[in-house]
């Protein structure tokens, strides 16, 4: 093997992990070399088949060897991501400056408000404001209707409204329909509201039928963002042929950062902005700080900024270094090798998944 | 002694391949070694006996600081005619030097007179299409050559493309330099009193790919102020430089549309047309651009897809004369006009207002340059002998004399030499990536 393989992989562990009171599950993979190295990963909940698996196609592997090291899903992003922390580890260096960043010195974040009603809504902002958020995702209210009418547009405007005076003028929304609309519902929404100069308007719609989708963006002038509803990183070629993307939102827990990066050249090529979609837990957080600070067409990224405390204090114990997010909207680089990140054993044991 | 070095080369490329006939070099996948063999001139036998003799390209820097030194380029042929032309290219001067020198074959022992025949040999036999740097030193050489066409046949050179149109000259736009209400104000006397009909702003601001509201808020504020302060009478044109990407430039152009502008400029950067083609299929506001682009092939998608209002050709970089004019035909035959960018020395400046002259489909002519004449103006002056592309009521004047109809001495430039490239400006966001301007 020789030089060529330094790095091999020995062990391959995955912890499947649930916060307790949001329930919000995902997986930490642990991936360990003869040279003594640590890697982690995170990605969605993990059979034991998918294990078993992975660890057929990765153990004697050599771990810089990433591009060609293929698990599928769920476990591929974060196969991936622990071998570049490895990588980062073993050169010493940031995952960043592996990847050939830092293209940027910060890292523009926003989080999502919880709550359906506007004391819940107003509370969730405070509470962000106060972690030093300046952008944040508002979802629209949930409704049974199909075709939801003049009623619907003024609800949502009535809910972006209330948000305005108590984050002033210089806070950005997203708005998120989670895919619920149809394309002509979404494209009335989105004329509607083109005066509040949202960030974007993110899932308007399901990404069923192209044509459709593409009415929305030929009607208004109202940035698009969709990834998370994408199963094939393909269809962003789709999405950015056809006109109907402005955000890029690849999900970090189905593609891995490199695949992420590789989404971000292309849609560079359209001058289409990467913003990651993330729901995870705080490894991929760290991997998210990482990728954004080594693309050129990163614009921000969504971190999850749980309401409980008993989920908060988990996120807290899982890594010894919590993100840290300065005061006017922006996260700062991780300097440390690798992912730069200790993640904290003993806790991976205490939030174990014992429901999937 | 030209003539010589060219025969021996034709010497060399034939002892290096005794055996090979015509039908041998069509199969060899590498022809470049031969290109010499066949370097004959192919149309001595119609050549009007005038041939180019010489070659000298100037870099000019107004100041050490300048990221557009001037680079001027003069041929001499063997009957005493000469021709200026300028291949400035902004922040890349080095390059665009050697470049012009890389043609200094095409071009000695030569007859001046087939432009379009010299123009394809550069462009086509460059192999590697012209991007800026071939595309500017085509220009300068271009312009120079038609030059010398206008000369031996004592016309200016909208004369021999068919003008001019309007005897009144071109008419043009300024900068407006003006930022704040009093100074628009300001400006907007100036015009009246002088005839200036036309200004041109800049947006404030750089821009990310998405952008927040009070950014947005921010540039359409600025747009507003300038209709305020130069009134309903005047056209204004903004220039959004491609700083904004396709996603914030549809929100701007389309809530300008009241201010009814004349035309929003490079409200995206130019590699992707069907990028473009999604902000002007959005809004009614006239979309133009082109400043970058070379030869007509660079414009061509942006005309067939139906992605612009209005084409801004450099004569610097497009390809000179014959670029600028093929451009301005294929953009009239989908009605899109022309108003073509100038923003660097007077030679192209002259040379540009030639083709405005001659083509129907021109809307209005650019000049890097305030109301106010300042120092490059005055140096213009002094180079030329007149006052090169300052308006007069509005319109800049035509030159009457036979080619380009401008003089420039040799002696004149040396006040200035050659200072070095200098970039362009480098301007980051506030996280310190990397923002267009």
């Amino acid at each position: 093997m020789g030089a060529r393989n330094r790095h091999e992989i020995t062990r391959v562990d995955a912890f499947p992990l649930r916060e307790p009171i949001s329930g919000r599950a995902y997986t930490l993979v642990r991936i360990r070399t003869k040279s003594g190295l640590t890697g982690h990963g995170e990605c969605s909940v993990v059979s034991g088949a998918d294990l078993e698996h992975a660890r057929q196609v990765l153990i004697g592997r050599a771990a810089t060897s990433y591009v060609g090291s293929v698990v599928g899903l769920p476990m591929h992003p974060a196969v991936i991501t622990a071998m570049l922390d490895i990588i980062g580890q073993a050169c010493a260096a940031p995952l960043y400056r592996v990847l050939g960043g830092p293209t940027r010195n910060k890292i523009r974040v926003m989080t999502s408000l919880d709550g359906s009603e506007s004391a819940e809504l107003e509370a969730s902002l405070s509470s962000g404001l106060k972690a030093g958020f300046r952008a944040f995702r508002v979802r629209t209210p949930a409704t049974g209707a199909r075709i939801r009418g003049q009623a619907y547009v003024r609800s949502v405007r009535a809910r972006l409204q209330a948000l305005r005076p108590p984050a002033g003028d210089n806070v950005d929304f997203v708005l998120d329909a989670d895919g619920r609309l149809s394309p002509g519902d979404a494209a009335s929404l989105a004329a509607d509201l083109e005066d509040f100069h949202l960030l974007w308007f993110d899932e308007p719609c399901p990404l069923s039928d192209l044509p459709r989708v593409r009415r929305i963006a030929e009607t208004t002038v109202m940035p698009l963002g969709f990834g998370r509803s994408v199963n094939q990183p393909h269809t962003f070629q789709d999405l950015l042929r056809e006109g109907i993307l402005d955000v890029a939102r690849p999900d970090l827990l189905r593609e891995s950062a490199v695949d992420i990066r590789r989404i971000a050249a292309l849609a560079e090529t359209y001058y289409v902005a990467v913003a990651p979609h993330h729901e995870g837990g705080p490894v991929a957080t760290a991997t998210a700080i990482h990728l954004a600070a080594s693309l050129p067409n990163f614009f921000i990224q969504h971190i999850p900024l749980p309401s409980s405390e008993a989920d908060q204090s988990m996120r807290g114990e899982l890594l010894s270094h919590p993100v840290e997010i300065s005061s006017d909207g922006f996260a700062a680089l991780i300097s440390g090798p690798g992912l730069g990140i200790a993640v904290n054993e003993r806790a991976l044991e205490k939030y174990k998944d014992t429901e999937s | 002694m030209r003539r010589r070095q060219f025969l021996s080369q034709t010497l060399l490329g034939g002892a290096l391949a005794p055996h090979l006939g015509a039908s041998d070099v069509c199969r060899c996948m590498s022809p470049g070694w031969q290109a010499n063999v066949t370097a004959e001139d192919p149309l001595a036998n119609v050549a009007s006996g005038l041939k180019i003799t010489n070659l000298k390209v100037f870099g000019v820097s107004l100041s050490l600081q300048s990221d557009r030194p001037y680079v001027f380029v003069k041929l001499e042929t063997n009957q005493g005619v000469i021709g200026w032309g300028e291949a400035t290219l902004e922040g890349k001067a080095g390059a665009v030097l050697a470049c012009v020198e890389d043609f200094r074959e095409f071009l000695i022992g030569y007859d001046p007179m087939p432009v379009e025949h010299i123009w394809q040999s550069m462009y086509v036999h460059s192999f590697y299409r012209a991007g800026p740097v071939i595309g500017s030193a085509i220009s300068g050489i271009d312009q120079a050559l038609w030059d010398i066409r206008g000369k031996v046949l004592g016309m200016p050179v909208y004369e021999l493309l068919g003008g001019p149109l309007d005897t009144r000259g071109v008419r043009g736009y300024y900068h407006a330099q003006a930022e704040t209400r009093e100074e628009l104000l300001k400006l907007r006397e100036t015009a009246v009193r002088d005839g200036v009909s036309c200004f041109k702003a800049g947006l404030p601001q750089y821009y990310e790919w998405i952008e927040r509201r009070a950014k947005i808020k921010r540039a359409l504020e600025s747009m507003q102020l300038l209709r305020e302060g130069l009134g309903p009478d005047i056209d204004i044109a903004v220039d959004f430089h491609a700083k904004t990407s396709p996603s914030v430039a549809s929100i701007l152009v389309k809530e300008v549309e009241p201010l009814n502008l004349l035309f929003i400029e490079e409200p995206c950067p130019p590699e992707n047309v069907m990028a473009m083609a999604r902000i002007s299929r959005r809004s009614t506001t006239p979309i133009a651009t082109g400043e970058r682009l070379i030869a007509s092939y660079g414009v061509r998608e942006l005309v067939e897809m139906g992605a612009v209002d209005i084409l801004q050709t450099d004569i610097n970089h497009v390809g000179g004369i014959t670029g600028l004019w093929k451009v301005a035909s294929l953009a009239g035959i989908s009605d899109v006009s022309m108003a073509p960018h100038a923003c660097e020395g007077p030679i192209g400046g002259v040379a540009t207002l030639h083709v405005d002259a001659a083509i129907p489909n021109f809307l209005i002519q650019e000049v890097c340059s305030g109301a106010v004449p300042d120092e490059k103006d005055r140096i213009w002056e002094e180079w030329l002998g007149f006052p090169a592309m300052r308006m007069v009521n509005g319109w800049f004047p035509l030159p009457e004399k036979p080619g380009l109809g401008l003089e420039l001495s040799e002696d004149s430039l040396t006040r200035f030499p050659f200072a070095g490239t200098r970039p362009m400006a480098r301007v980051f966001h506030e996280d310190g990536s990397v923002a267009e301007w």
